[in-house]
């Protein structure tokens, strides 16, 4: 039975569904093996993190691509297995779980590859999709700007056209891991703003090593430089390397959401938190310490289920981009809750290394979680439409 | 459409003609409704989940749902429960939480004919066809609980876990009881006007409004599953779980929806508080949040850091 939110009759049966669906056999068959693998290559995350956008490791990624673990669900043609969402969800939870190392091909299997195979041409296809598959092409995503964040229709980068080419102008910014990886599709504008905000606006593929872009890497507040600004000042990419029809880009932007949004890395970003806490409390803890890691170990299971939820609306071509973002503003604050209700939980100057180490680690990148992918104010107003109130 | 599915329609279109206000203003002040309760038993609600009736216990827990949506004021939940460990007849059951015979928090004690005791951690549950209320009294939901002595106990064994089928009966009780709230929560949001328009015209109502529904869902999803685990060896650490994220559900629901309704919702006078009230007193009911983490974290740790992953991750 759907469980169904059900709203005012006068506000259009507002329907939010979250279907009791419970994993099939098959993938628990799938599960066992990531596991065996996991367990195989154990060197590659010898310091284990459970935020999908920590480890750029491409040999890890060519090893899953050997696996056939990057774009399942894609037709056999282009490398993949044609799995479903599940078997996908499953490999993706296993990984994310084990705190392996897979942000160099992440957005690409989660969101370039799809938004490709949905809208690329056949020939981009051919190019790209089986580089994909294969571990061995890296995505970014060419959304943010100096002046756009949150209000993605005001891109200002601009790629005219100039004969069989394009000429690309404009700065991107927070571009995660530009500097290590091949390509970025970029949202830019094709035609000057009209009345419509969002039309004249295209994605278009570039190189990142190859078209003459300049990358500066921007260093965080935890130390890291993952993301960067990329800049591109007159640089030319040939004219088929514009994703779908000139002027969809904002259509195509908005469908890659839904994508983004519902994962399990939208919960399990402090999970090796979690993990280490356990570990810390011993077989025997104290009552407030065992109501600390059941308290956690309920929230994770639930969102979990939620978000198995959304994968069966993606896996029957269902729009969830309303439940997709339920289960984000969820997800991230509950991955920020998390260290919160560890830190209580162990007496402090008490020596944890392993758990210190992990839990000031994720500390650091917490401010992140409600930010990345649409910040939380953002997907509170998508709920909001969701429930008829805007 | 399946049965349960029709059960749950009538359910709805039965509880919305005949649990209004006045119905439930009368109950709090102790009035049983005989009325509704002859419904109920004409409709043979009270017999969901029984055996020979046709219907699962996934069908009872569905239909107290529906419940809790509508703060229906009778002991639905024990009754039902009653009636399926000891099998059907048409009379009124309660059960509370024993100490020995005297048992206590047994709602609607004074007007059911059979009342059991339940015991955490046991299976053995006490049965009264001769109860003898010692005190009434009333629970911050408003529902009448008293304090009864059991005449004349027998013993009866009962599995799944007795005290997890009873706050599973509270969970399913709330994530009902939650729907309501959100549901007045955009009514009045769309009809109440300052500054010129409605106030769900604000930012600040629509994120606090996306809070509720967000806590809503998740509590419907973990009481669903805690019910489908009901035939599972984790049956009590999947009660544990959703009890857990339930309860949290109802202290957000219940502040931001007061705080959408202004001092209408304040008032005695409007519904709100009878679900409100509800479910902050369900959620204590047969154990609270900390009650139920505890036991589930003490699993977990006995499993270990490693092994944590694979528990949350079982398939069932
Ligand atoms: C770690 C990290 C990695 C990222 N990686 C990428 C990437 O790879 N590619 C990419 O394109 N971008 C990336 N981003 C950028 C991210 O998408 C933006 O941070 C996000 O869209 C918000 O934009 P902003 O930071 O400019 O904040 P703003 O939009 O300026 O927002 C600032 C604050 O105002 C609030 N606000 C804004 N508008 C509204 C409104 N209408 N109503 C209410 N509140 C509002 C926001 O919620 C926020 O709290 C990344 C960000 C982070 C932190």
């Amino acid at each position: 039975m759907a469980i169904t939110l059900r709203c005012l009759k006068e506000l259009g049966d507002v329907m939010l569904q979250f279907d009791r669906i419970s994993l099939q056999e098959e993938t628990e068959v799938l599960r066992a093996e990531v596991r065996r693998f996991l367990d195989c290559h154990r060197a590659h995350f010898e310091h284990p993190n459970s935020d999908f956008s920590t480890g750029h490791d491409p040999a890890f990624s060519r090893k899953l691509g050997e696996q056939g673990w990057i774009g399942m669900t894609w037709p056999k043609a282009y490398g993949g297995s044609e799995s479903s969402f599940f078997e996908r969800y499953v490999i993706t939870e296993e990984v994310l779980a084990a705190g392996a190392p897979v942000s160099a091909h992440w957005i690409a299997d989660r969101q370039s590859g799809p938004l490709l195979l949905r809208f690329g041409t056949d020939a981009q296809k051919d190019f790209y999709l089986p580089q994909i598959t294969r571990g061995e092409a890296y995505f970014s995503i060419g959304m943010s700007e100096p002046d756009t964040g949150s209000d993605l229709a005001s891109v200002r980068t601009t790629a005219d056209k100039d004969g069989d080419n394009y000429r690309i102008n404009g700065t991107k910014i927070w571009t995660t891991d530009a500097h290590r990886n091949d390509y970025i599709i970029c949202l830019v504008r094709t035609a000057p703003q009209t009345e419509n905000r969002h039309a004249g606006l295209s994605q278009i593929i570039v190189d990142l090593r190859n078209d003459g872009v300049d990358v500066r890497p921007i260093a965080n507040m935890a130390g890291g430089e993952d993301f960067n600004e990329v800049v591109f000042d007159d640089v030319v990419v040939p004219a088929d390397r514009i994703v779908g029809d000139p002027g969809n880009g904002w259509e195509q932007v908005t469908s890659e959401l839904s994508y983004e949004r519902s994962g399990p890395e939208r919960f399990l970003s402090a999970f090796r938190v979690f993990v280490e806490l356990v570990r810390a409390c011993g077989p025997a803890p104290a009552p407030h310490q065992a109501a600390a890691i059941g308290r956690i170990a309920a929230s994770i299971m639930t969102m979990r289920r939620m978000s198995i939820s959304v994968a069966g609306m993606l896996e029957n071509q269902k729009d969830a981009s309303v439940e997709a973002a339920l289960v984000k503003e969820l997800g991230n604050n509950f991955e920020k809750l998390l260290p919160e209700i560890a830190r209580m939980a162990l007496p402090s100057g008490v020596e944890q290394s392993l758990y210190r180490r992990t839990y000031e680690e994720t500390m650091l990148l917490s401010p992140s979680f409600t930010l990345r992918g649409g910040t939380r104010e953002i997907l509170r107003g998508v709920i909001a439409r969701g429930l008829g109130l805007r | 459409m399946d049965t349960r599915q029709l059960i749950v329609d009538t359910a709805t279109k039965i509880f919305s003609d005949h649990v209004d206000k006045t119905l439930l203003d009368a109950a709090e002040r102790g009035k049983f409704p005989d009325a509704l309760w002859q419904l109920v038993v004409a409709n043979g609600f009270h017999q969901l989940g029984s055996q020979d009736s046709g219907t699962d216990e996934a069908d009872l827990f569905a239909f107290l749902t529906v419940c809790g949506q509508f703060a229906v004021p009778l002991p639905l939940a024990e009754t039902l429960l009653a009636n399926r460990w000891l099998g059907a007849d048409d009379t009124l059951a309660s059960i509370g939480l024993a100490a020995d015979t005297r048992v206590n928090e047994v709602l609607w004690g004074r007007s059911a004919a059979r009342v059991l005791g339940v015991r955490s951690g046991s299976d053995e549950v006490l049965v009264s066809v001769v109860p003898i209320v010692v005190t009434e009294s009333t629970n911050m939901g408003g529902e009448p609980t008293d304090e009864v002595e059991l005449g004349d106990p027998v013993i009866i064994n009962v599995s799944p876990d007795p005290y997890a089928q009873l706050a599973l009966t509270r969970l399913n009780l709330m994530a009902g009881c939650l729907q309501a709230q959100l549901d007045l929560g955009i009514q009045f949001a769309t009809e109440r006007s300052q500054f010129g328009r409605t106030i769900s015209k604000f930012q600040a109502i629509q994120h606090s409004l996306a809070i509720v529904a967000a806590e809503v869902a998740a509590a419907k999803r973990a009481a669903d599953a805690a019910v489908d685990a009901f035939h599972d060896p984790r049956f009590v650490l999947e009660v544990a779980a959703a009890k857990s994220r339930v309860g949290e559900a109802v202290g957000i629901v219940a502040e931001q929806v007061h705080q959408v309704h202004g001092a209408m919702g304040f008032t005695h006078e409007h519904r709100l508080h009878h679900f409100s009230r509800r479910t902050w007193a369900w959620r204590d009911a047969w154990g609270n949040e900390f009650e139920w983490q505890e036991k589930l974290g003490r699993h977990l740790a006995n499993l270990g850091a490693d092994e944590v992953w694979d528990f949350i991750a079982t398939r069932n």
